[in-house]
């Protein structure tokens, strides 16, 4: 009995010994890393004084006292509230994702993804926000704000209580951080890099909680360019160097607004989940109490959209875009026994803003579409009629330009070449082919055929495209089909190696129309045109621009020239008709059909306040005004197990249709 | 040398005695007859038209406008409605349609919007149509002869390579033998379903749909000749080493008669009973791949197309998925019946587990 007591003892201690090496291991890595940290934070610091030192007339440092005197301060208080005050917190929103993101970071390669707007655009909070009733201002990170349209500059008072989600509060030095962020090389984010240091010209920091920023121009929406900036956590970046996207590629940025995403809900590849802040510092503000209701929005990966549908048809997720007709009338038809006993809600919104162009973008830099009178005959061999007639149910509008429902700044007039084989045909023999083959393809004196590929990346939209194919066959056009993959499509049109592609850009909520990045020549050819005006022979298409007609007319490069310089908001219109019409009759777009509405089948635990969403409200779920009952969730629930029904519920909320 | 020597001849008979097979053998004969005249059967052009004492035969010559019948249109005839207007007028015109008057490529909606029609026989729809209103009996019928053509054409090539390789690694053996061995291990390691991907995300999008299902039977084929190598070099190892294929060597016979006038017909049997069930692979492999999205270029007809469309519409038109898994697993199973009475058949010994 000896023996095995000094071995048990040894092996204690040998335990011990490793428990207590394993612990000081520990400490050290931790140590090591936070004098890590310390060290490339100290680096960061000193590059980013260096900047703003580099850049005195960009970052000022002024006192109170220069705050000029005679500003209006305002905080829009007559603005209605957002959301209904019989909205309850708390419950758990399920959603699905289709992918799961490829970051968290919001800026740099990969973070223009689905899931950005659960990160920055629906969930986070900048100076002030447009009132989706009046697109009026009201007060976000700042109290109160005023503007100086002589000097181009906009003056904010943050709200003092504000505070990052990680209970560091937000200051001025948040706001000169961001440009300074913004216009890190280390970011790999050529568009901010320009656009932050082309369109402002100054920030200036007057005490913690005021600061003034100037833009370049004085355009109509200067005050929003200025005023829906968003701060970046200093304290957070304090590794920044060539890195940058793979060090934070994983990590959540503390954020002013309700949500958090939790290290321990990110389940890569399968699901994530945003948390709702119980202290969120804004929770009683005015415009935003009644809204980010749920306490946790969770968020799984369901690739297939049939699947997608399946799971919210068995209660698996909360509410399902029903846009596409197939959905609406098919899928989740008004005689669905779900529907008619009340479970399920279907819902249409009508409301107003920038329209999606959807329509053919024709790349004129490839042969044959470089001839106006193909393209014209293109534009009138479409029956764009009979896809919204066939496909949308007559649901949707005929699109009249590239440009529709900018107010007063798009065409009034300008109406969309019509479906007409006889006029189609005309410009086609114009371009010489007037015979067709024995496949009834136009065909022209050299053999060609009238033939090109015609591509999307929208899976959904594959019909859209045989019904055009169908109709065009009809006047001798031959469109081949490419139905790509998401990612492979928007590729292609980025290279641009497409003849023909159908795709839309996503449009902002904006007050006039940008025409710099589709339109001008820039952003076409690498050098255009001859110092002499004349086309240069030897002109490569430039890629990875959104001019994806590569167009490129001497004229609407002087009119863009002119409408961004302008700052006269009639003299601006005029210009923008005048842009539309240029474009209309350089015909390598053609417009196809717009949604006007969009709508939504939601269990009927998803509840939504009075009049259901607001008019320039681009989902129902962007402003988070909707709630979760659980009591009526279980309510309903129990309901479908004992088959009791509720009164059905197909509601139109017409109150902004156009 | 393959004619019909007693052997075969008696094993033909075996064949024709084993009924699951050979029933199975006549099914599909008489469809590949139907298939390959199927522009007469279900097509959207005419297979008469009598317009004013001349008689037309559209389906298989250069299309007719609309002109040509007195229409208004430039555009190719629409034979249905030429049907109608013809026995509406009454003066003495008149179409024939094939038995299914559509083809696999035209939206046909009676109701005016696209959407999947149940079966509707007073429409001609006899299997309903798909989610662009396309009728599926057309698109399954050619689809299926598109996916025939294919695996016969690939199994061609396949032996064509497997058989060429495997009887060479068998009969020179050594150091051929070693260092083939070796490549195609390796070769058969790349994977299969990945390489398809890549190749077909740099195609450029401007080759023709033709070209394109010839690129991806090359990639199949250069992907799946391997399997067929071990078998003939087996085979061709043993036959090598018997007595009579030395006694031809001894008389001074050359390689390639050997290969070929003693060795080949001698392991035919080997050959014959897996060609069946190669084009059940080669059939299975396409519908995947057209499942999956990177199989024949659409709108081109296929059963792996209409499988998807049917899965994601499963509680609205289950007719879709019906119809593509009844052809899929009907054509399935009549190759495989007949690939297993052929391997019964040619089976030397009498009674095998396949009785």
């Amino acid at each position: 009995m000896k023996q095995p007591l000094p071995t048990l003892f040894l092996a204690s201690l040998v335990l011990l010994l490793g428990g207590c090496g394993q612990a000081e291991n520990d400490g050290t890595r931790e140590a090591s890393n936070a004098a890590q940290e310390a060290a490339t934070g100290a680096a960061v610091d000193a590059e980013v004084e260096a900047f703003y030192a580099a850049n005195p007339d960009f970052f000022g440092f002024k006192t109170l006292a220069d705050l000029p005197p005679g500003l209006e301060w305002t905080s829009n208080e007559h603005l209605p509230e957002i959301g209904s005050p019989e909205a309850r917190k708390g419950g758990t929103q399920y959603g699905a994702l289709q992918d799961f993101p490829r970051t968290l970071r919001t800026v740099g390669p990969d973070s223009n993804g689905g899931f950005r707007p659960f990160l920055l655009d629906d969930v986070g909070m900048t100076l002030t926000h447009q009132h989706p009733e009046t697109l009026e201002l009201y007060p976000g990170l700042a109290e109160s704000w005023a503007v100086d349209w002589e000097n181009q500059t906009v003056y904010a008072k943050l709200d003092p209580a504000a505070t990052w989600s990680d209970g560091q509060p937000i200051t001025a030095d948040d706001y000169l951080f961001m440009f300074w962020f913004y216009r890190s090389p280390y970011i790999m984010a050529p568009w901010y890099n320009n656009f932050y240091s082309t369109k402002y010209t100054n920030i200036s920091r007057y005490d913690d909680h005021t600061i003034s920023i100037s833009m370049a121009e004085r355009k109509p929406d200067m005050d929003e360019l200025g005023l829906l900036l968003r701060p970046v956590p200093r304290h957070f970046y304090r590794q920044m160097d060539e890195d940058f996207s793979e060090h934070y590629q994983w990590e959540f940025e503390p954020t002013p607004g309700p949500y958090i995403v939790r290290d321990q809900d990110i389940r890569k590849g399968r699901s994530i989940a945003l948390t709702r802040l119980e202290n969120w510092w804004a929770r009683d503000k005015k415009h935003w109490r009644y809204r980010f209701n749920p306490d946790r929005i969770q968020l799984s990966v369901i690739r297939d959209a049939a699947k997608m549908f399946e799971a919210f048809k068995r209660g698996d997720l909360d509410q399902f875009g029903l846009g596409l007709a197939e959905y609406w009338y098919e899928k989740l038809p008004d005689s669905d026994p779900d529907v008619q006993a009340g479970y399920i809600h279907k819902t249409v919104f009508y409301n107003q803003r920038p329209r999606p162009p959807f329509g053919l973008w024709i790349n004129t830099a490839q042969p044959l579409l470089d001839n106006r009178d193909i393209r014209i005959g293109i534009g009138h061999a479409t029956n764009w009629d009979m896809v919204i007639e066939k496909f949308f149910r007559g649901d949707n509008e005929r699109l009249d330009t590239a440009n529709d429902g900018f107010g007063e700044f798009s065409h009034p007039t300008l109406k969309a070449r019509e479906f007409d084989l006889a006029k189609a045909q005309e410009h086609f023999a114009r371009a010489g082919f007037s015979r067709r083959g024995a496949d009834g393809i136009l065909v022209n004196d050299a053999g060609q055929k009238l033939s090109f590929n015609l591509s999307t990346g929208y899976e959904t939209m594959r019909d859209v495209l045989t019904i055009l194919r169908q109709e065009a066959a009809k006047a001798g056009l031959d469109l081949r089909l490419e139905i790509l993959d998401g990612t492979v499509g928007w590729k292609q049109v980025q290279e641009k190696q497409h003849d023909i592609s159908f795709l839309a850009f996503g449009r902002f909520l904006e007050e006039y129309p940008r025409f710099w990045e589709h339109y001008h020549s820039d952003n076409a050819w690498d050098r255009a045109f001859l110092e002499d005006g004349s086309v240069n022979p030897d002109r490569q298409p430039k890629t990875q621009t959104n001019n994806l007609e590569a167009f490129a007319l001497l004229e609407m490069d002087q009119l863009i020239e002119r409408y961004r310089a302008s700052s006269d908001r009639d003299e601006m219109i005029a210009l923008s008709h005048q842009m539309i019409a240029l474009h209309h009759e350089h015909a390598s777009f053609v417009p196809g059909f717009y949604q006007g509405f969009f709508r939504v089948g939601h269990w009927r635990w998803v509840r939504y306040p009075e009049g259901f969403s607001y008019k320039h409200s681009d989902g129902p779920g962007e402003l988070f005004v909707h709630w979760i009952d659980t009591e009526m969730k279980e309510e309903t629930l129990a309901a479908r197990r004992t088959g009791k029904t509720f009164p059905p519920s197909i509601t139109v909320y017409d109150q902004w249709a156009e | 040398m393959f004619s019909l020597n007693p052997q075969t001849r008696k094993k033909l008979q075996r064949f024709r005695k084993i009924k699951r097979g050979y029933y199975s053998f006549l099914l599909l004969a008489g469809l590949g007859v139907m298939l390959a005249f199927g522009e007469l059967l279900i097509n959207s052009r005419a297979l008469i038209v009598s317009y004013q004492g001349e008689l037309y035969f559209p389906t298989y010559t250069d299309f007719h406008p609309g002109t040509d019948f007195g229409l208004d249109y430039t555009y190719e005839t629409n034979y249905r409605e030429l049907q109608a207007l013809f026995q509406e007028q009454g003066e003495g015109n008149w179409v024939l349609l094939p038995l299914v008057p559509y083809n696999p490529y035209e939206n046909h909606a009676p109701g005016g919007i696209f959407r999947p029609l149940p079966p509707d026989a007073a429409e001609q729809h006899y299997l309903g149509t798909d989610t662009t209103s396309r009728d599926i009996l057309a698109r399954l019928f050619y689809g299926t002869r598109i996916a025939l053509v294919f695996a016969l054409v690939f199994t061609a090539c396949v032996y064509l390579i497997g058989i060429t390789i495997g009887c060479a690694m068998g009969y020179f053996g050594g150091v051929f033998d070693l260092v083939f061995q070796r490549i195609i291990e390796i070769w058969s390691n790349v994977p299969f379903l990945y390489m398809v991907i890549i190749i077909f995300s740099v195609i450029p999008s401007s080759v023709a749909v033709t070209t394109r299902i010839g690129i991806l039977l090359l990639v199949m084929v250069l992907f799946s000749w391997t399997g067929m190598t071990y078998y003939m070099r087996t085979e061709t190892y043993k036959e090598k080493s018997r007595d009579y294929i030395a006694s031809a060597r001894v008389i001074g016979a050359s390689n390639t008669r050997i290969i070929f006038r003693h060795i080949m017909p001698n392991v035919l049997s080997t050959l014959v009973t897996f060609m069946p069930f190669t084009i059940v692979a080669a059939i299975s492999a396409i519908t995947a791949l057209d499942f999956l999205g990177f199989g024949l270029p659409a709108p081109t007809p296929s059963l792996g197309e209409l499988l998807k469309q049917g899965t994601a519409n499963l509680r609205t038109a289950p007719w879709i998925v019906i119809s593509a898994f009844g052809t899929l697993v009907a054509l399935l199973t009549l190759v495989t019946f007949i690939g297993e009475a052929i391997r019964e058949s040619f089976d030397p010994k009498t009674f095998s587990v396949y009785r």
